[in-house]
């Protein structure tokens, strides 16, 4: 690694006052566990100064407030997974968490870093927007709350200026009686990136038609967002098995519509539509047994 | 470059350090403290072999920067003895063979550490999710599983 300044801020208003002053030349360490892997290549572009948060108790925690979940930047996902909050009220969120890398990966990287580095295959990222999240970001000048499906511009981009430091998540929880899952495909089970995956939330009535439904791919099109076509397909219905399947196959075309044919495609469009299939039977599976414990 | 001066605690001992922004926990410890017990692998995470437990938390120390061990507790493998006396986890190893090069071994054993002070009784599934960050490329991972879940706390 090349040499840097090194600062360890102690507040949201330090970090944001030294970033107002080195802008671009600056550059924030959470977890580290992406930052560190892409100071060590040699055509690195070193920042002159390393901004560390970790002291930071304001960017620390998970909580409650309003009928939302409060999810600080800092949250490891190690935390996100063990907490019993993101469990009972956004259980795919715990999920995505579990299956980041690696135990040492989880222990140190944060679910902020996840979303600032916006890398394609950032896990947390497709819950987050099913769960139609919102991010607050903060600078010197100006403190804004957005959507954060409207946060991603593309890959490794976001609307975050250089001075800016993301301070909150805010997740409305799931409505009750929602289920949700995650499925993550990798080229192996441990300390996989995602090559795709699929997060989605079903919510059924008494009658076991579907009323509500989310489904959000994960580094399947150029930015997240809910498929609203194949949503639309499942809301009125009762889950078959068939049904599932046009919604994946629905997904898929989505997919090709954004990436068109490309080398991967042969694989991806079969295999989109099985991990929709698959997130979306786990949703009722889940379901089932919420409606056998209340027998 | 300025340097830093850091209070720590590695291995029960305190220590008083002065540490370069740039420099890795692996770094410091291996070629500063002569700690080499923790071994250099890939570099970004991937094979566990540099894996310590800081404040009890197994992480990869390629992938912590040195001035972040301010006010931590850093354990290492050298540290788990005690009184002369091998801690369960590297017996264990021992008896069951789970040990072939031994490069990966330290760092199986810190992620086994972090599982057995949280899990005294960990399933096989937990044990193989605890050292899924953890590549060995001899042994296979059955001597080693079977060591882990021998050893209850």
């Amino acid at each position: 690694m090349k040499q840097f300044e090194y600062i360890n801020a102690k507040s949201i208003q330090e970090a944001a006052e030294i970033l107002s002053v080195l802008k671009n030349e600056a550059r924030i360490i959470a977890g580290g566990t992406d930052l560190l892997i892409e100071l060590r290549r040699p055509n690195a572009k070193t920042p002159q100064t390393v901004v560390d948060i970790t002291s930071v108790k304001e960017l620390k925690g998970i909580s409650e407030s309003n009928g939302s979940i409060i999810l600080k930047p800092l949250a490891t996902h190690t935390e996100i997974h063990k907490s019993d909050l993101v469990k009972k009220f956004a259980g795919f969120l715990g999920e995505a968490a579990s299956v980041i890398g690696a135990p040492q990966i989880r222990n140190r990287g944060t679910v902020g870093g996840n979303v600032m580095n916006a890398a394609t295959c950032a896990d947390t990222v497709p819950a987050l927007i099913a769960l139609g999240a919102k991010v607050t970001l903060h600078s010197v000048t100006a403190t804004r709350t957005m959507p954060i499906v409207d946060f991603f511009i593309k890959p490794y981009k976001t609307k975050a200026n250089a001075d800016d430091i993301l301070t909150e998540i805010k997740i409305p929880k799931l409505p009750s009686g929602a289920k949700s899952a995650f499925i993550k495909l990798g080229r192996r089970n441990a300390l996989s990136i995602s090559r795709l995956s699929v997060a989605a939330v079903l919510v059924q009535d008494k009658s076991g038609i579907i009323t509500e439904a989310r489904i959000v791919p994960g580094a399947a099109l150029p930015t997240w967002m809910r498929v609203t076509e194949a949503e639309r397909m499942l809301i009125g219905e009762k889950p078959t098995e068939k049904l599932f399947e046009a919604a994946g196959k629905k997904v898929s075309e989505v997919m090709i519509s954004f990436t068109g044919r490309r080398w991967s495609t042969e694989y991806k469009e079969p295999v989109i539509g099985v991990l929709v299939r698959r997130a979306l039977e786990k949703c009722i599976i889940l379901l089932n047994e919420v409606r056998k414990n209340e027998c | 470059m300025k340097k830093f001066i850091i209070k720590t605690v590695i291995n029960n001992r305190k220590y008083e350090l002065s540490v370069s922004p740039n420099q890795t926990l692996l770094d410091l410890l291996r070629e500063e403290l002569g700690l080499t017990g923790t071994k250099r692998g890939c570099e970004v995470g991937e094979c566990g072999a540099c894996t310590v437990l800081i404040n009890g938390e197994a992480v990869n120390s390629c992938l912590v920067l040195a001035p972040q061990i301010d006010g931590k507790e850093v354990l290492t493998v050298e540290g788990l003895a005690e009184d002369g006396e091998l801690h369960p986890l590297q017996k264990s190893f021992m008896k069951h063979d789970a040990v072939h090069c031994g490069y990966c071994t330290p760092g199986m054993i810190m992620s086994a550490k972090q599982l057995v002070e949280e899990n005294p009784q960990p399933t096989e599934e937990e044990i193989r999710t605890a050292i899924s960050g953890n590549l060995c490329r001899c042994t296979g991972y059955v001597q080693i599983v079977d060591a882990i879940s021998e050893v209850q706390k």
